[in-house]
Order: structure tokens, then C-alpha cells, then sequence
């Protein structure tokens, strides 16, 4: 069937005439903008009307409960309590704030936001009721909220607390506009690197679905090189049988690059056709042999927030409204702007299901909108948890080779060196012609991120390379930091075995840092690090030990206890950890952030992995790409240090020593490295 | 065909007989508690409770509900009080993303019914197809210890 106009008729009456494709959707992408807060662009989050204040967000809630910390700083600025403050998430007729990432929130904007409450508390104080007021930043020593005072180092109740626990309509896939359907759009099962569009479909036998709608041919961009086909219905329900019934025949051409993953990155093939060309240490180590030579892989793996993707979006004339739970809705609105030229994109921010750096690119934004022209009616998208795995973005898989040298107790070589795919300029957004120019000129800093060891190992050389592979890869939690902690930490640890020295002595000589001496310490003591827990009921136990810096900022160490049984199957036990973000706005939930690393190091130890077969992705549910289950995330003990320094940030500190700490104690207590995560249970076994 | 939903009968209408429950509860009673997450039973977002068992919504046809008791996080809570297990989550901050902590809830108030001391194995259990991206385990289990003691 070629591209053609479909009527449909539908139980309720509702007739649907739909278009055939005419739209060319830009082949530039839009570049995020952002642009630092300041004080004066805080003023627009704060306002005052009828006795009391309603505080903006400029940051999106992913359950770092940011909406809480910012509510924190407003409410001990203005002198206010905790009721005369209203909580409001922002859209985007607010001045651009940039993307909710990088752990940056409480760093970046409770100061600015501070200097917007401090003048709007001065000017009801001298009487003034109505109007717009300037801001007069004033000395960050003079701000109340920068002190412990007021509600800064407490916990108060969660805002949205009560809607969450009480199944309130929060979330994007909870809104729902007067006469919405519900649509997908369909997409080849191939590599999205491999150009696909619908050839053929079954229209006659979809029809006969109940609730169906109609199929929409101009159903948004592609996903990559990905042409879908859009249906939409009166139900949710009713789509997986419409899918199912259109059968549709995909045309499918190109060759993607680099379809075999691992061979791709393999760090030592790699190595032996020569150098990587991004250096991030520019030592030279000696020639000859390493007394530590250790090989490390991480692979693909996705965000799986246990929210999918969704959107709802309506028009209205030739204005456009989406509803989502995106990390960035500015670069959305712009995305949209440009691919469908509207009279105006307002788009609405929503509490965001589980973000990790997964929800930044528009995807769902585009198919609803378009839909939603398709149809005349608003339309909610939300992909299955096989288009999460299919269609989204992922971790980028990573292949590392550390060799270090030991001398006299002392690291005196270090030489590191990764393959991986790209992050900032992700081939979900870059496309490879952009690429090209990245690659030759700065790489990619999200893959580089934490590759500095915080240690002074001598004459260290840092290296990698990025590869497009046939699988989107991009920002994920920690960004490079989390597997660099764990290749870091790894050889470390085995540095210190090589010297026959504790684990945390050794370290600490190779730390200048005193930030970091001190979460190493902590954490040793609540640990009590001397006792570690010693062969028991035919389980060997052993304890590990790592710690790092995130983005030079957020210190985290942590010590970790397992237990493997004689198959191999292996539980931690428990964890502790010191964590030092400057000045605690909220300690409870600094811990929770903590908390959330530590599962997210159990996943990277023991789950995460999206399985590829020549670059198509293979995971369609839980079962293929699981993630840690309750019983697999012991208790934890967290043990915030507070330095003197403004607030820094949370979300992705502990990330990068939880791995490598479960990982020591692997190995502390069976003798095995593991060179290849996650960890299969026969790996262990004896 | 009809049930009982948060204490009150409903009916359930012809046409939404052979649609899953989730979806009954979201798009035609608008109680969006109960989440998607897969679809397929493996997360425990849509969880509710028939007849006293905690239940995947997203794999349990409406008509399978005729004549029973559906019981969603929505019809938890009394006039004035939140119902103990929703209090001990706020109390101990359990949510993060809070998208998991509908189905969550709804496990743990399924379990604390039948069981009134659970013990570990029975916890680990009753919880562990529940899942949470974020990591709020360990929370999770404290709200349940909590209450499995207040409840001595
Ligand atoms: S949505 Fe029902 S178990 Fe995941
Ligand atoms: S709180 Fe986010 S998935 Fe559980």
C-alpha cells in the first residue's frame, strides 16, 4: 500500500482524515542552549500574590526531590513557613533554564534563587505590593539561606509527598485532555542507524480493530534513520492489537557501522592498531613490564526508569501544548518549534518517572504532536518498555586496559586507556557528519569524565577513543564517572596487592586531596574497616573498598561486605558510605541520593546489560535486561561529611565507588577479578 | 458485569470487558495510582489489590474482576487520616521518582493484611516484583519493619 489518505470510522462517531507525509523534517539538529542561572533570571521563579508565594521550579523533579531542596532555600530566604509557599513546575513560557543533569542544581541555583527571595523579602518589607522587582545581589554571606538556619539542614515532608503516596495525577502519562486518544508509533525492528520506513501494511484488517482511530503516515522525524508509521486509538489497549493486525513490511537499507559491539571496542584490539587519540593524561609511562595489567568491560545498558517515555500533545489552531517528563524541556520546545513550525510550542514540565540522563533527547514529544495534528484531537504516546529498549538511547558500552607499576609502596607508572561510544555527542542527536568533526577535534568529555584518578600514580597517562556503534548510546547517570571509578578502582586495589599493603593505606599515600582523605577515613571508621567479616557457613565473605571525586566537586567513598556461596551466586551483604557535597540542605536527601548510587553500583556489578545482536537490540522486557530487585540492595549506612563549602551536587557521587567497592570485596573474598560486568554467577563458582 | 472499586460498585461497561484493568482504571475511571511500567507483570507498577491479593493490573482482564473487589492506592487513605502504610512512607521519605510507589504500597498493605509479622522471607517475597529504578529498597523495607512493629 502506497502513501495514501485513510478514512476511518470509529464506534463513537469520530472521523479521522489523515494526511499523507508532505512534511521534510530538518536534517540539522537543534543545539541545546544552556545558558548559567543568575539572580536576575531568578526572579521570574519567585512570586508573591494574596499573602503568599508560589516558587517556580527551574529544575525538573526526577525524584532527587530538588522541588523540596529549592522549597528549603525560598521559604528560609523569605522568612516564610512552610505552607505560604506553593510549588509550581515550570513550562516553557518561563526564561530558559538549561537541562535538569549533571547533579548541578542545588550548586547552580539555590544562590541565584536565594538573591531573587532576599530582594523580594526586602521590597515587602518597605511596603511595596505589586510590581516587578529588581534584584540587588548581595554578598553570598549575607543570604540566610546559604547558613544553617531556618529549614536549611532539615528534612521536611517531600514535596508531592502526599500525591505520590496517595496516587494524585502527577506525571505526564496521568494527564488526560477532554476527547484524548491514545497513539505509537511503529518503528522497524532494526538498528535505528539503518534506514527503515514502512513499505506496506495491513489497513483493512487494523481497521477492524475495536477502538481503532486511524494510521498516521507523517508520524514525526525519524528516530535515527528510522521512518515510522503511526496509529492511533481510542484506547491504549487496543494498540498492541492494532500493530499486531497492520502487520506492517518494512523497507530496510544500509549497512550501519560497527554492528559487532564488542569487537568495536575492544580496548586491546584497538591498542594494537594504534594509539587513542584523546588524551586526558599526557604522562609518559616507562617502558617494560606492569605489575598490574588488568583488562575491564562494561556493556550497553539501558536507563530503564520504570517510567517510559510519554507525552501528551494538543493543538489548539496552530498552537502546540505538550505535556512530558522531560530532563530539558527547552531543548524539546525548540526541537518541536523546528520540526513542526507552530504558531507557538508551549511545553508543560511533569514529575519525571526516573530520569538518569535518559530523558533529555525529544522522542515521544514529536510523535504525540504529530499525531495529534494527524488526528485533530490530543493524543498521550508512551512507548512500550520494548520501544525503551529499542528506540531509546543507552549507556555507552565501555572497554578498558589499566597497567600500573609499583615500587617501594608507591604507584610510580599509571596507563589507562578506553574505547567506548559517545555521550555529549550522542548519534541520537549528532549526526555523523557533526560527529566527525567532534571526534577529530575534542572527542567526547562525557566518555573522559572521571578518568583522572584522584591520586598522584606517578608519570599516569589517560587515553580513549569514541566509536559510532549501530546502538544510540548517551548521558547516563555519572556519565563515563561510574565505569572509570570502577577500572580506577579496580587496578588500585590491585596495586595495593601487589604492594601487600591495605587497601586504605594505600590509597591514602597516594592522596593529596584532604576532602577525600577524610570520606576514606570516615568511612573506615563507621565500617570499622579492621574487621572485616571473615569465612562463614561455607560462604566466602570478603569486604572491598573504593571512593572517588564526581566532576571534582562531591567526594564519595564506600566499603562494601558480600558473600558468595559455593555456586557462585552472590549477595551483598551491606554497605556504608561517606559522602561530602559541601553544605547539606537537605540530609535526608543527600542519604536517598546515596542510597540510589549504591543500587545503581549493585545493578552495574550484577544487572546492567541491554543484550545486541549485530547492533539490533534483543531485550523486549524486565526479563532480558533486568535491573536489582529488593532482596538484591542490602541496608546501607550513609554518613554525610559536612566541609565547609556552598551545597554542591548528590545524584552522581557514590556512582563512582559503589562499583569498584562491591567488586574489591568479589575479590577479597574468592581471589577472582572480574574483567567482564555484570558478573555471571559461574564466575564465581568452585 | 460489575465489581466493587474502592468500596463502591461500578459497573464495567460492555465494550471495556476484554481490556485490561489497568487500563479500565486510568482511561475509563480516571484513577491514574496504578502505573505502567512494562505491561507484562514483570515491574509491579500497576499493582492493586483483588480480593485481598496484590495483582498486576496490566495482566488482568477486567472480566476476570466481575463480581470481585478492586482496591487501588487511591481508596487507601480515610477522610482524615492517610491509611498507616502511606503514612510510614512519608514518614521515612520512601519516595523518589515515586513512580514505582503506588504498586509498592499496594504489595506492602496486601502483605501486612494477610501477614500481620512477615517475616524476612515473607517481605522478600511479597516485594520483590516490586520494582524501583531509583533505589528506595532499603526504605521500603524500613517502612515495613516500622510497621510490622507498631503493629506488636
Ligand atoms: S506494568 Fe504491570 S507489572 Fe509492569
Ligand atoms: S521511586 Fe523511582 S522507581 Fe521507585
Amino acid at each position: 500500500m502506497k502513501r495514501r489518505t485513510f478514512l476511518a470510522g470509529v464506534g463513537g462517531g469520530i472521523f479521522a482524515l489523515i494526511g499523507a507525509g508532505t512534511l521534510v523534517y530538518s536534517q540539522i539538529p537543534v543545539i541545546p542552549k544552556r545558558p548559567e542561572p543568575d539572580a536576575k533570571t531568578a526572579i521570574g521563579w519567585i512570586s508573591f500574590n494574596n499573602n503568599r508565594f508560589s516558587l517556580t521550579l527551574p529544575r525538573v523533579e526526577m525524584g532527587q526531590n530538588i522541588a523540596t531542596g529549592l522549597k528549603q532555600i525560598a521559604c528560609t530566604e523569605l522568612g516564610a513557613d512552610w505552607d505560604r509557599v506553593d510549588v509550581a513546575f515550570h513550562d516553557t513560557g518561563m526564561d530558559r533554564v538549561k537541562a535538569t543533569v549533571g547533579s548541578e542544581s542545588m550548586m547552580l541555583f539555590a544562590e541565584p534563587l536565594a538573591q531573587a527571595c532576599a530582594s523580594l523579602r526586602d521590597a515587602l518589607e518597605a511596603g511595596r505590593d505589586s510590581g516587578e522587582i529588581a534584584v540587588t545581589p548581595r554578598p553570598g554571606s549575607e543570604l540566610r539561606a546559604m547558613k544553617k538556619c531556618g529549614y536549611i539542614g532539615r528534612s521536611p515532608e517531600i514535596v508531592q509527598g502526599q500525591d505520590i503516596v496517595t496516587g494524585r495525577p502527577l506525571y505526564a502519562g496521568d494527564v488526560m485532555r477532554s476527547g484524548q486518544l491514545f497513539g505509537r508509533v511503529l518503528r522497524a525492528p532494526e538498528s535505528v542507524e539503518r534506514s527503515t520506513r514502512p513499505l506496506s501494511w495491513n489497513a483493512d484488517d487494523a481497521r477492524t480493530v475495536p477502538g481503532f482511530v486511524a494510521i498516521v503516515e507523517d508520524c514525526g522525524p525519524a528516530i535515527g534513520k528510522a521512518q515510522g508509521l503511526g496509529i492511533v486509538a481510542e484506547r491504549s489497549g487496543a494498540l498492541d492489537a492494532i500493530a499486531e493486525a497492520l502487520a506492517v513490511s518494512w523497507d530496510v537499507t544500509g549497512t550501519p557501522e560497527n554492528v559487532d559491539i564488542q569487537e568495536t571496542i575492544d580496548i586491546d584490539a584497538n591498542l594494537a592498531a594504534g594509539g587513542l587519540p584523546h588524551s586526558v593524561l599526557d604522562g609518559v609511562p616507562e617502558d617494560g613490564k606492569y605489575d598490574v595489567d588488568q583488562r575491564l568491560d562494561v556493556p550497553l545498558a539501558a536507563h530503564s526508569p520504570i517510567e517510559p517515555r510519554v507525552a501528551v500533545a494538543e493543538w489548539q489552531g496552530g498552537a502546540l501544548t505538550v505535556w512530558s517528563g522531560t530532563q530539558d524541556a527547552f531543548y524539546v520546545r525548540d526541537v518541536l518549534l523546528d520540526a513542526f513550525g507552530a504558531d507557538g510550542v508551549t511545553l508543560q514540565s511533569m514529575r519525571v518517572g526516573g530520569g538518569f540522563g535518559g530523558k533529555v533527547s525529544a522522542t515521544v514529544e514529536l510523535e504525540a504532536a504529530a499525531l495529534a495534528r494527524g488526528v485533530g484531537a490530543p493524543v498521550k504516546v508512551q512507548w512500550t518498555r520494548a520501544q525503551e529498549f529499542t528506540l531509546g538511547y543507552h549507556r555507552p558500552p565501555a572497554s578498558h586496559r589499566v597497567r600500573a607499576r609499583v615500587f617501594d609502596g608507591k604507584v610510580t607508572d599509571w596507563d589507562h586507556g578506553q574505547v567506548s561510544s559517545h555521550i555529549f555527542f550522542t548519534s541520537a542527536v549528532a549526526p555523523k557528519w557533526m560527529q566527525r568533526a567532534t571526534d577529530a577535534l575534542i572527542g567526547d568529555d562525557g566518555v573522559a569524565r572521571g578518568m583522572v584518578p584522584p591520586y598522584a600514580l606517578g608519570r599516569a597517562r589517560a587515553a580513549y577513543d569514541v566509536k559510532r556503534l549501530a546502538v544510540h548510546t548517551a548521558a547516563w547517570r555519572g556519565l563515563g564517572a561510574g565505569p572509570n571509578g570502577l577500572a580506577i578502582e579496580c587496578a588500585m586495589d590491585e596495586a595495593a596487592r601487589v604492594a601487600n599493603e591495605d587497601p586504605l593505606e594505600f590509597r591514602l599515600k597516594h592522596i593529596d586531596d584532604r576532602l577525600l582523605r577524610a570520606v576514606l577515613q570516615r568511612v573506615a571508621e563507621i565500617s570499622d574497616w579492621e574487621h572485616p567479616p571473615c569465612y562463614e557457613d561455607g560462604l566466602r565473605k570478603g569486604r572491598g573498598i573504593a571512593c572517588g571525586i564526581y566532576k571534582g566537586t562531591s567526594y564519595a567513598a564506600v566499603v562494601a561486605d558480600v558473600a558468595v556461596e559455593d555456586n557462585g551466586a552472590t549477595k551483598v551483604e551491606k554497605l556504608w558510605c561517606a559522602h561530602d557535597c559541601g553544605m547539606v540542605v537537605n540530609p535526608d536527601q543527600v542519604r536517598a541520593q546515596c542510597e540510589g548510587n549504591l543500587a545503581w553500583s549493585i545493578g552495574m556489578i550484577f544487572t546492567d546489560n541491554l543484550p545486541t545482536d549485530k547492533g539490533v537490540v534483543m531485550a523486549q522486557t524486565f526479563i532480558d535486561a533486568p535491573i536489582p530487585r529488593n532482596s538484591d540492595v542490602p541496608d546501607m549506612v550513609i554518613e554525610l561529611v559536612e566541609s565547609a563549602r556552598a551545597p554542591q551536587g548528590a545524584g552522581e557521587t557514590a556512582i563512582v565507588a559503589g562499583p569498584a567497592a562491591i567488586a574489591n570485596a568479589i575479590r577479597a573474598a574468592t581471589g577472582v577479578r572480574i574483567e567482564q560486568f555484570p558478573l555471571k554467577q559461574g564466575d564465581l563458582a568452585v | 458485569m460489575s465489581f466493587t472499586l474502592n468500596g463502591q460498585t461500578h459497573d464495567i461497561p460492555d465494550d471495556w470487558r476484554e481490556e485490561t484493568l489497568l487500563v479500565l482504571l486510568r482511561e475509563h475511571f480516571n484513577l491514574v495510582g496504578a502505573k505502567f511500567g512494562c505491561g507484562v507483570g514483570l515491574c509491579g507498577a500497576c499493582t492493586v489489590i483483588v480480593d485481598g491479593v496484590a495483582t498486576r493490573s496490566c495482566i488482568t482482564l477486567a472480566r476476570d474482576v466481575d463480581g470481585g473487589t478492586v482496591r487501588t492506592v487511591e481508596g487507601l487513605a480515610g477522610e482524615d487520616d492517610l491509611h498507616p502504610v502511606q503514612q510510614a512512607w512519608l514518614d521515612l521519605s520512601v519516595p523518589q521518582c515515586g513512580f514505582c510507589q503506588a504498586g509498592q504500597i499496594m504489595s506492602a498493605v496486601a502483605l501486612l493484611e494477610n501477614r500481620s509479622r512477615p517475616s524476612e522471607a515473607e517481605i522478600e517475597e511479597a516485594m520483590d516484583g516490586n520494582l524501583c529504578r531509583c533505589g528506595t529498597y532499603p526504605r521500603i523495607r524500613a517502612a515495613i519493619a516500622r510497621l510490622v512493629e507498631a503493629s506488636i
